[in-house]
């Protein structure tokens, strides 16, 4: 794969062409915390930053978002008819994505791009962006992504890899697309020996994960065993929960949402807003029976289908980048780490776990 | 503190050992810092999990509501506030409950101490005199006075010793007074905005709201079983992250702690944006006092001003 | 709660408070009129209330 030198005093010029053809998001600080944002003309992106406080998640899946319009008036032409609003989907690329958040995209799209259902918004959202990554050479303590499915320097979902090394950032061109942006920037320089320091780097980043989780064992598990553990992990870890959804909005790779009509006047709107599986809402029945009704249940769910359903049904391991969110902004301090090694380290002999941190 | 977290181990131990409750329920050391996790013993060789510092900034009294087993309850004075309210609302009876009392010197302020150093705090350490916090992490150290890193409400509060209590863990605490702190400088600066201003200042507060109810789940008072939010029929409020939904959801939720808001802030600490959704309840706590020298919690023989009528109830709103 | 939306930045006087008797129409009347001319003063300069679309992607 070819890489590119971009010294950070070209990098400007560099994203100045770029608007031209892009609409351009990249992490601003905002307050005291960083979060993605589009980038007006001449705005830049902070590349200095450590990662966002919410995830890039958003950026193809808004957290509110109008599906289709319709009206109410029975002499409008469009009278009970369901509309796909016009938006605006004009290419994108987002500057400076940390890989943690760019595999969550690849593991969200397990789920929204299948053989038998696509989301619409969600891939058009996708198909039109570029993904210019930012590898990460200062993991966080909480950070555990070598362990999850991602690296502090994974290329799996970015197209391209920008690896800050000094003055300049080497930069991988891992896809296509990745090279299109490149060339519509300006970047041409080829870099010298860049594969080795980029290894380097890699493994000197690798090693300052200190955070990690043992996963070896969840496919074996038996699902039923761990369903049924709850003495030894869901009564202890739901007393604590609180059944809020800040593990679940703050997560890169959760994908739920809801589905609700909204209507002013003659104008109705059919709108999809995330949900989570913490909210006794979330599988209430219209008979007012509610198969999780408690928050053990509600745990469970959580866990065991980012530990345990989704890798048993995808076999690409856990539905987990390991960016530390939500264990960092949870309250109550319900660690994912905590629970993983649980899970898997569950004995059903003993309906013990022999790890428990 | 290692006295106290010594001490909760040890009264804890001894009711389970005795059978006068249960269960305890008190709080241990988070997997990372500032964030102390609410946990149960119900047996005597839990009880080693129960620690006590300046982390443990959730309120305990959300964890008995509607339990039917003994509990025995480490309070500081917010929680057995909150206990007050419950026992008064019949969340809980006064004879299930054994308070342990916990004269409390404050919470430090996990999103103060966040926002002041950019990257993530990988531990915490307060000196034996609780006089210091010091904070780490990756490349930085540092050492700050505690009463400049504690929650606002927490530097704000009049009842730092539990209000009830069956047994206290230490000597009380001096308590601060109306001459040692301004208690509602905060809404008052917000009283003297225009309206327009009041507008743009409560706007921008509730900008970074995500509708986590993180807020909402973590105050004792939100025990309703279905949430006015939560109701589809009718649907009360909308519910994607427009901004006027997102303000009437802020504003019913505070008008509905009007009068039982101990301002014990774990709406706050919760909050994973740490946005400050007091302004609205500690104008409340405030109107409350002011309107009908009523501070929530103090007592289980009365109940909330907005609960009953006095015929000197203030009406000047009345036309 | 009529501080507390205040305290939010509505104006005051969209929020009116009366005690009327069921036998007492005209104060009603008067009332309603009243209310209605304020509240529709104020709505001239402010029209922030009104919801006619989310805000939303």
């Amino acid at each position: 794969m070819k890489v590119i030198q971009i010294d950070k005093s070209e990098l400007d010029a560099g994203l100045e062409k770029l608007e031209s053809e892009f609409r351009l998001i990249g992490p601003v600080k905002e307050k005291d915390y960083h979060l993605f944002t589009t980038l007006t003309p001449g705005q830049k992106p902070d590349l200095e930053y450590i990662n966002t406080r919410l995830s890039a998640r958003s950026i193809l899946y808004p957290q509110s978002e109008v599906m289709f319009e319709f009206s109410l008036d029975k002499n409008d032409e469009n009278y009970a008819v369901l509309k796909e609003p016009q938006k605006d989907r004009q290419p994108t690329a987002v500057i400076g994505i940390r890989p943690c958040d760019a595999d969550a995209y690849e593991v969200v799209r397990r789920n929204f791009d299948t053989p038998e259902y696509k989301d619409p918004y969600w891939l058009k959202n996708y198909e039109s962006t570029t993904l210019v990554g930012l590898a990460c050479s200062k993991p966080c303590p909480t950070c555990f992504c070598t362990s999850a499915v991602s690296g502090p320097f994974s290329e799996k979902n970015v197209d391209i890899l920008l690896v800050d090394n000094g003055d300049h950032y080497l930069a991988r061109l891992v896809t296509e697309k990745g090279e299109k942006l490149a060339e519509s920037a300006g970047w041409n320089r080829p870099a010298e020996n860049a594969d080795e320091t980029i290894e380097k780097m890699k493994l000197d980043a690798e090693s300052k994960i200190k955070s990690e989780v043992a996963t070896d064992n969840l496919a074996s598990q038996a699902l039923i065993d761990l369903y049924e553990a709850e003495a030894a992990i869901w009564e202890p870890e739901a007393f604590a929960c609180i059944n809020c959804g800040t593990c679940t909005h703050a997560c890169p790779t959760c994908w739920c949402f809801d589905v609700q009509d909204e209507t002013y006047g003659k104008a109705g709107f059919r709108m999809r807003n995330w949900d989570s599986c913490m909210y006794p809402l979330f599988t209430v029945h219209a008979s007012g029976h509610n198969p999780r009704g408690t928050k053990i249940a509600r745990i469970r769910q959580r866990f065991m289908h980012k530990l345990k359903y989704y890798v048993d049904k995808y076999e690409k391991g856990i539905q987990c980048t390991g960016c530390g969110r939500c264990v960092r902004l949870c309250p109550v301090n319900i660690d994912i780490r905590r629970i993983c090694n649980k899970m898997n380290s569950y004995d059903p002999e003993t309906c013990s776990c022999a790890v428990t941190s | 503190m290692t006295s106290y977290t010594d001490k909760i181990r040890e009264i804890s131990k001894r009711l389970l050992k005795e059978g006068k409750v249960d269960m305890v329920i008190g709080f241990t050391k988070g997997s990372v810092p500032m964030m102390n996790q609410p946990m149960f013993a119900r047996n005597q060789n839990d009880v080693d999990g129960f620690a006590w510092d300046g982390n443990c900034g959730i309120n305990l009294a959300n964890y008995v509501t509607g339990r039917s087993e003994k509990i025995g309850i480490v309070a500081k004075g917010c929680d057995s506030r909150n206990l007050a309210v419950h026992i008064v609302e019949n969340k809980i009876k006064r004879d299930q409950l054994y308070i342990i009392g916990v004269p409390c010197t404050g919470m430090v302020d996990r999103h103060k101490l966040t926002a002041s150093v950019g990257g993530e705090i990988e531990a915490i350490e307060e000196d034996a005199a609780g006089k210091t916090v010091t904070i780490s992490g990756n490349d930085f150290s540092e050492t700050v006075d505690r009463v400049d890193v504690l929650q606002e409400n927490c530097a704000l509060c009049m009842h730092r010793n539990p209000v009830i209590y069956d047994e206290l863990i230490a000597e009380e605490v001096p308590e601060q007074t109306e001459e040692s702190v301004d208690r509602y400088e905060a809404v008052r600066k917000v009283e003297e905005m225009s309206p327009e201003e009041k507008w743009a200042y409560f706007d921008d507060l509730f900008s970074d709201c995500i509708r986590c109810y993180a807020c909402r789940n973590a105050c004792p008072l939100c025990y309703c079983p279905t949430c006015f939010v939560d109701e589809s029929k009718p649907q009360w409020v909308g519910k994607s992250i427009d901004p006027s939904d997102i303000r009437i959801f802020h504003f019913l939720r505070a008008y509905h702690c009007a009068g039982r808001c101990t301002d014990c802030g774990a709406c706050v600490r919760s909050c994973p944006m740490g946005i400050n959704v007091r302004a609205l309840t500690k104008k409340l706590e405030k109107d409350s006092l002011e309107y009908f020298g009523w501070e929530a919690g103090l007592t289980t023989e009365q109940r909330p001003p907005l609960d009953t009528y006095k015929p000197d109830d203030p009406e000047q709103f009345i036309k | 709660m009529k501080n507390l939306l205040e305290h939010m930045g509505i104006d005051p006087g969209r929020l009116h408070f009366s005690w009327i008797s069921s036998a007492e129409s005209t104060k009603f009347v008067e009332v309603a009129k009243n209310v209605t001319e304020e509240v529709m003063a104020l709505q001239s300069k402010e029209k922030k209330y009104m919801k006619t679309k989310p805000k939303v992607a």
